[in-house]
Order: structure tokens, then C-alpha cells, then sequence
């Protein structure tokens, strides 16, 4: 049995030893008769098996149990709790399906709002290119193409008259003006478009703006624009053309007043 | 896993855990205290312990890193306390060694405690809790080679220091 000790004792230094030859290391040490070379080794194996023996107190264990036991009950509460929040996200996700519906109908039970917005592009993108602080930024033709834009509105406000009657009187470019000249004889029925053309014919110095505004006040039937006609066909600084021109428009006018009464 | 299963599977294990918190903190409340919290922890978290492959293996992990955390802690306020006291603990080199010790368990236990931490873990594992290589790897997450390398480096250190103090013969 010895020479086994010894030999399981070196092959133990090296951690080489299975837990089967540990344990009969710690059984032979247990003994109480061991060879006086090996006491040395019996102290700390002696110790090994001691430690193993320790157990946490019967007091403490008691407690821990009891601790667990009282725990136990809080299952049902975190479950509860746990429910509770399911709920919660649950009615929230409703809650924001069912705003969406109502959003939705809401939007469906007011058409006309949903034809302006679907209108709100073109007028829009007509509206960027005729500001007149874009203008440096704009070619003449994209303006030109910005107020033929307006015939395709089906609906006409304040604001676009009023900015096709900023491009007749003070755009830069002759074509401009006349193009938005022409646009505002359509909307002649809208709010202050026929006060506005009255108006431009005294600002105007370019001829063929100046006919063309005869033309269409002539068209619209606008009486009142007699008068600054008349100034016009007298102004000896305004081309002949137009001269002529006024006077004409002044014989429709005044005929056309006229010849029914 | 309800509290039964629970029982049956954590309990037993107790006893390994107790000895190994005492490894670390030597100190029976203190030990208690922290196999209370650990098992209190596993009791809370019960609902994920299935995924786990061991749970033993994950309790003895959870008990070893609160018992180091709880020393790190200790440490510190000796630390901050040791400076109020402007050093009047003399550190020294091995006050135990002159006294002549009567009880070879306490001598043991001083020994023991004075290994490095990664020996005195996988020693304790071994010797005391009989674990098998792969249960250490398990735990420490060191490889089964490296195991012995320490484990064996352990044991010599222990037995070396043992005879020191014990001014037996080098070998015998």
C-alpha cells in the first residue's frame, strides 16, 4: 500500500491524479495510523475531506426556505403585472389603429379639401417660379411657362391674380408681361383683375403691351377704362400705333355703350 | 420551474455553493449572506434557468463573482480606512508564521488562502468539491490543460508553504 501512497501522492503533485485516486488519497490519510514520512502530506488532506463536511447552518437554511416560500405568492402578482402591460400595449396599438380610421374618414368626408390639396402642386410650383424674389433666379421662358400653368387651375384665388398682375406690371421681360397679360384676360370675372388691367395701362410705356391691354378691355367690355384711353390717345409721347389703337378701342367702348340703349 | 423543481435542482448544490463563498470571504455570516443572495437571484430569475445547460455550473459562476465583487468592495473601505488610520497596520511580511500554530486546519485554511485566486478556485473545486476537469472548465472557463497546469502548480505551492511553516525536511 505504501510505495501505491507515494506513487499516487507525486502523480497528485502533477495533477495527474482521477478524482477515484484522489478520493482513496483522502480515505488513506483519515486513517489514523499513518508512516511518519507521509504525516507530512495528512494535514492538508485531512483539511480537504473537513472543508467538504461544511454545510450552511440548519437556521440559515430555514430562512432561505421561508424566504423562497414567501416569494412564491409574488408569482401571481408578477403575473398580474405582467398582464397589465400586455394590456396596455395592447389597447395602445388599438388605440392608434382606431385614430388612424377616423383620421382617415375624417379626410374622406371633406372632399373639397382633398381636390385643393391635390391641386396645391401645380399652383404651387406656378406660385415659386412667379415670386418676385425668385426672379433673378427664373428664365423668362420658365415664367412664361409658370403663368400658362394658370389655365389649368381649376381654381382661381386671390393670391394667384394677384400674382399674375405683379408679373404684368413689373416683370423684366416684355413676353412675360404680355403672356400674363393674356392669362388675366381669362380671369376678367375674378375680384380686382379688371381694376388691375385699368391700372397697368398707366404704368405701361411698351407698345405692344399697351395694344394688347386695349385689346383685352376692349374684349371684356370695360368701360371704365375710357378714360385712360382717352389720355392715351392724346399723349403725344406714345407711338402712333397706339394712339390709333386707343381711339379705336375708345369708338368700341363708347359704341358698344351706346348702340344698346 | 416552479418551487419544488427548484428545490430539488438548486438545494443540493447549497452546500457547495456555502463552502465556497466561506472559500472566499472566510467568514460564515458573510458566506451566508452571499449564498442567500445568490440563490434569492436564481429564484427571481427562474424563468430563463432552463436555457441554461448547467445551472450549477452558473450558480457557482454567480457565487464566485459576488464573493470577489463583495472583497473588492471590503478592500476599498479597508483601504480608505487604513489611510484614515495613516498606516498604522503595518503590513507585516507574515505576522501568523511566528505564532506558533496550534490548529493545522486554521494553518491550512491561512495557506490556502494565501494562493493566488485562480489556484485557490480550481484547488477548492478539486480537492474539496471532487469536480471533474470538464466541470472546472465549465466553471472557469479555463481549458482542461491548463486546469491541471494550475491545479498541480497549487498543490506544490500549498504542500512548499505547508513545510515552511512546519520546518519539516525539504521532500519529507
Amino acid at each position: 500500500m505504501k510505495p501505491d501512497i507515494e506513487k499516487l501522492l507525486d502523480k497528485y503533485y502533477e495533477g495527474d491524479t482521477t478524482l477515484q485516486e484522489e478520493k482513496l488519497l483522502r480515505q488513506f490519510f483519515q486513517e489514523e495510523s499513518i508512516p511518519a514520512h507521509l504525516q507530512s502530506h495528512a494535514d492538508q488532506f485531512r483539511y480537504f475531506a473537513n472543508v467538504r463536511n461544511q454545510h450552511p447552518s440548519f437556521a440559515f437554511t430555514s430562512k432561505l426556505a421561508a424566504q423562497l416560500m414567501a416569494t412564491e405568492p409574488g408569482r401571481g402578482f408578477s403575473f398580474t403585472t405582467w398582464f397589465r402591460r400586455l394590456a396596455a400595449s395592447v389597447s395602445l396599438i388599438i388605440l392608434g389603429f382606431a385614430g388612424g380610421i377616423i383620421y382617415n374618414h375624417w379626410r374622406a368626408a371633406s372632399p373639397e379639401s382633398v381636390s385643393s390639396r391635390e391641386e396645391t402642386p401645380s399652383a404651387l410650383a406656378m406660385k415659386q417660379v412667379l415670386t418676385f424674389e425668385h426672379l433673378p433666379k427664373t428664365s423668362a421662358s420658365e415664367r412664361i411657362q409658370a403663368v400658362n400653368q394658370s389655365y389649368e387651375l381649376k381654381q382661381i384665388d386671390q393670391d394667384i391674380t394677384q400674382l399674375l398682375i405683379n408679373t404684368l406690371n413689373f416683370d423684366a421681360n416684355v413676353n412675360v408681361r404680355l403672356a400674363a397679360c393674356q392669362a388675366l384676360s381669362h380671369f376678367a370675372n375674378e375680384p380686382g383683375v379688371r381694376e388691375a388691367l385699368i391700372q397697368s395701362l398707366k404704368i405701361q410705356t411698351d407698345p405692344n403691351l399697351q395694344i394688347s391691354l386695349i385689346d383685352t378691355l376692349v374684349a371684356i367690355k370695360e368701360k371704365r377704362a375710357v378714360d385712360e384711353m382717352q389720355r392715351l390717345a392724346q399723349n403725344q409721347q406714345v407711338l402712333d400705333a397706339v394712339r390709333q389703337k386707343a381711339e379705336e378701342g375708345i369708338n368700341h367702348l363708347v359704341q358698344g355703350q351706346d348702340s344698346p340703349s | 420551474m416552479d418551487l419544488q423543481a427548484f428545490k430539488q435542482r438548486i438545494l443540493p448544490v447549497q452546500g457547495r455553493l456555502f463552502r465556497l463563498a466561506q472559500l472566499f470571504l472566510r467568514n460564515r455570516e458573510e458566506a451566508e449572506d452571499a449564498l442567500q443572495d445568490v440563490l434569492l437571484r436564481l429564484w427571481t430569475n427562474r424563468q430563463q434557468l432552463e436555457t441554461y445547460t448547467s445551472i450549477e455550473a452558473l450558480a457557482v459562476q454567480m457565487t464566485k463573482n459576488l464573493c470577489l465583487d463583495k472583497l473588492k468592495a471590503h478592500s476599498r473601505r479597508n483601504y480608505s480606512d487604513e489611510a484614515t488610520l495613516l498606516g498604522i497596520q503595518t503590513d507585516d511580511a507574515s505576522p501568523y508564521r511566528q505564532v506558533e500554530v496550534a490548529d493545522s486546519a486554521e494553518l491550512m485554511r491561512i495557506l490556502i488562502d494565501e494562493l493566488p485566486e485562480q489556484q485557490r478556485l480550481i484547488l477548492h473545486l478539486r480537492d474539496v468539491e471532487e469536480y471533474s476537469f470538464e466541470e472546472i472548465e465549465q466553471v472557469t472557463g479555463v481549458s482542461i490543460n491548463n486546469i491541471r497546469v494550475i491545479l498541480s502548480r497549487a498543490r506544490q505551492r500549498l504542500r512548499q508553504n505547508y513545510l515552511k511553516v512546519n520546518d519539516y525536511e525539504a521532500g519529507h
